[in-house]
């Protein structure tokens, strides 16, 4: 799937325009190279410097009130590791792996129910849109009071129908926070799994469907030999984009439960965020940050040789 | 738009062939009806999970502070207020935020279309050593641990003298917006048949000629569309705002958490109120921008 239909296919555009007038002007490889610096000035001073600088700091000692700071060496990691490093990958991971599974499944099932030409499914396409678009505080905002133990909705929906007899404070047992989480942050991203599944399916030509009809295939065998391998693309690299994504996420946590009850939904984002401007300690912070950098990386290495192929 | 081949970028649905009449006769009626019940179900189903919350916004922010403080809540509202309302828009610290959040926002998102404008135009148009590497590293910076990089940038701001002003936020934000961004022009700019570029170019237009009053106007509809999804970005961001901002250049989400959570009683129906208004923009953004959601999501994940 592409997002534009790549009508261009040349080699170069202006390999035209060059010829004849070198020497008179700079190449188009110049050209095409000072059209990007602005943009890498950018990308040079907010992602790759920073990122290096970070790294290096796993290496000191230092305080973020106070300047100045001193080498220790692999210190900082030693600590992380004896400490809560496996505690956080832990969580990292229960979060990561519920909040993409969930929103995958239900935005499958949505794809596939609006595929089938139902009336309105343009209309109900939009409006299941808007948990997505909605910015990602005021999710938070809103699950939080739904989450609210003593004047929760979810609380009162549940012992009004005789489910639960007394009121469960979600947000606040180590127990239920970290799937109170997951909830949350899926309702945010299954239309994104909507859309992205409804387009892989859309490649899917109907009359292999109305084919294995004819042949007498079930509607389950149907999805299996027919459907899944016609988006089984698409449906990769969404599975790992939204991995990637809930791997750093960081605003629902952090205000949903900060990390608590008791560090149970501390992941890595909310962990560095708060070794380092709550606490202070840089180096603690960084020297996770480190083993938390690498583990992306795999995925984003995975990601870009994945799509490098589904282009193909 | 005049030009007959202007560039909009088209997301349609592709054309879907009517199957032959015999396929369609063959094709049994229960099967259908049966297949119609379980889409139906599904709408139906996550319907629930994905509108109810909606609902409950609403209800409790059109809720006087003693209905919403009922246990158990009352599902259906017997009376409303607009209160809640009205506090946020007398709230002269929120009103602060919101200017906050308009400024920075369209900042964002016209240098966001500055700068992903030409490089997505040399992504496109351009071939040369490193172009694919470049464009693999883009792509892979939106996926860069932030928390870990605020860590140093909170420190490089505070050395220039930038930490807790609109520079440092929008610098932010744009760099996050342009991954996106970029891939969402390339796509435009590849369906700019090179052979304009050449017959400005015969007609002695210069390259940056060419690209200002010839491609810029035909990839339009893109730009603002690119620069719809920065204001998003920006208008939604958390995490750098509420790091790199102080009290007087905070925008409206940190700006929330910070004056209703916490506290010992939230006021939720106001939470609520302000909640809505907040998403107002965002939701306004994307109705405008329906055409252009598939490539605008897309793009970016999947590389063209």
């Amino acid at each position: 799937m592409t997002t534009a239909p790549p009508i261009a296919k040349s080699p170069d555009a202006t390999g035209g325009p060059s010829r004849g007038t070198r020497g008179r002007r700079m190449s188009n490889g110049m050209f095409a190279f000072l059209l990007t610096v602005p943009g890498l000035a950018l990308f040079g001073a907010i992602v790759l410097y920073p990122l290096i600088a970070s790294l290096v700091t796993g290496f000191f000692e230092q305080d973020l009130r106070f300047p100045g700071r001193s080498w220790v060496g692999f210190d900082n990691y030693a600590d992380v590791f004896a400490g809560d490093f496996a505690a956080i990958l832990e969580h990292t991971l229960v979060f990561t792996v519920g909040a993409t599974a969930a929103p995958f499944l239900i935005g499958l099932a949505l794809a596939l129910a609006l595929n089938t030409g139902m009336k309105g499914s343009g209309f109900f396409r939009g409006l299941f849109l808007f948990p997505w678009v909605i910015p990602g505080v005021v999710v938070s905002f809103l699950w939080m009071w739904i989450f609210n133990a003593n004047y929760g909705v979810l609380n009162g929906a549940l012992i009004k129908t005789g489910l639960i007899e007394e009121s469960i404070s979600w947000l606040g047992e180590p127990g239920t926070a970290m799937l109170a989480v997951i909830i949350t942050k899926t309702w945010a991203s299954f239309p994104w799994m909507m859309v992205m599944l409804l387009a892989g399916l859309q490649t899917v030509p109907r009359e292999l469907h109305e084919a294995a009809a004819v042949d007498g295939a079930g509607a389950v065998r149907r999805f299996f030999a027919v459907t899944w391998p016609g988006i089984r693309g698409v449906a990769a690299i969404a599975l790992l984009l939204e991995f990637i994504w809930n791997f750093q996420h960081f605003d629902t946590i952090y205000v949903l439960t900060g990390g608590g009850p008791a560090g149970a939904t501390e992941t890595f984002a909310v962990a560095v965020y708060q070794d380092a401007f709550k606490g202070f300690d840089l180096g603690h912070a960084t020297a996770l940050g480190g083993l938390w950098m690498l583990l992306l990386l795999v995925l984003v290495g995975v990601y870009l040789k994945l799509s490098e192929r589904e282009t193909k | 738009m005049t030009t007959a081949e202007a560039p909009v970028q088209t997301v349609e649905e592709p054309v879907r062939p009517t199957p032959p009449p015999a396929a369609r006769k063959l094709r049994r009626r229960p099967d259908r009806i049966r297949s119609s019940i379980a889409a139906w179900t599904a709408v139906a189903v996550i319907g629930l999970f994905g509108m109810l919350p909606m609902y409950w916004m609403l209800v409790t922010a059109l809720s006087p502070k003693g209905q919403a403080f009922q246990f158990p809540p009352k599902f259906i509202p017997t009376e409303i207020t607009f209160e809640h309302f009205r506090t946020f828009a007398e709230n002269e610290q929120l009103f602060d935020y919101m200017v906050n959040s308009v400024i920075v926002a369209l900042i964002t998102a016209a240098l966001s279309v500055i700068v992903s404008t030409y490089m997505g135009y040399s992504f496109s148009k351009f071939r040369y050593r490193g172009r694919k590497s470049l464009m693999n590293f883009v792509l892979a910076s939106q996926m860069f641990p932030q928390a870990l990089l605020l860590i140093t940038l909170y420190a490089v701001f505070r050395q220039f003298g930038l930490l807790g002003t609109y520079t440092a936020l929008v610098l932010s934000f744009t760099t996050f917006t342009m991954p996106l961004c970029v891939w969402m022009l390339k796509g435009i700019f590849d369906t700019v048949p090179d052979a304009l570029l050449e017959a400005a170019a015969i007609d002695g237009a210069s390259r940056w000629r060419t690209l200002h009053t010839i491609v810029a106007p035909l990839a339009a509809p893109g730009m603002i569309a690119a620069g719809l999804f920065a204001f998003v970005r920006g208008w939604n961001d958390f995490i750098f705002a509420l790091t790199l901002a102080n009290k007087d250049t905070m925008t409206l989400p940190p700006g929330l958490v910070n004056t209703y959570i916490g506290e010992f009683q939230t006021s939720w129906p106001a939470l609520m109120a302000a909640s809505l208004i907040v998403s107002v923009p965002v939701v306004a953004a994307f109705m405008f921008l329906q055409r252009y959601l598939v490539g605008g999501l897309t793009a970016g994940a999947v590389k063209s």
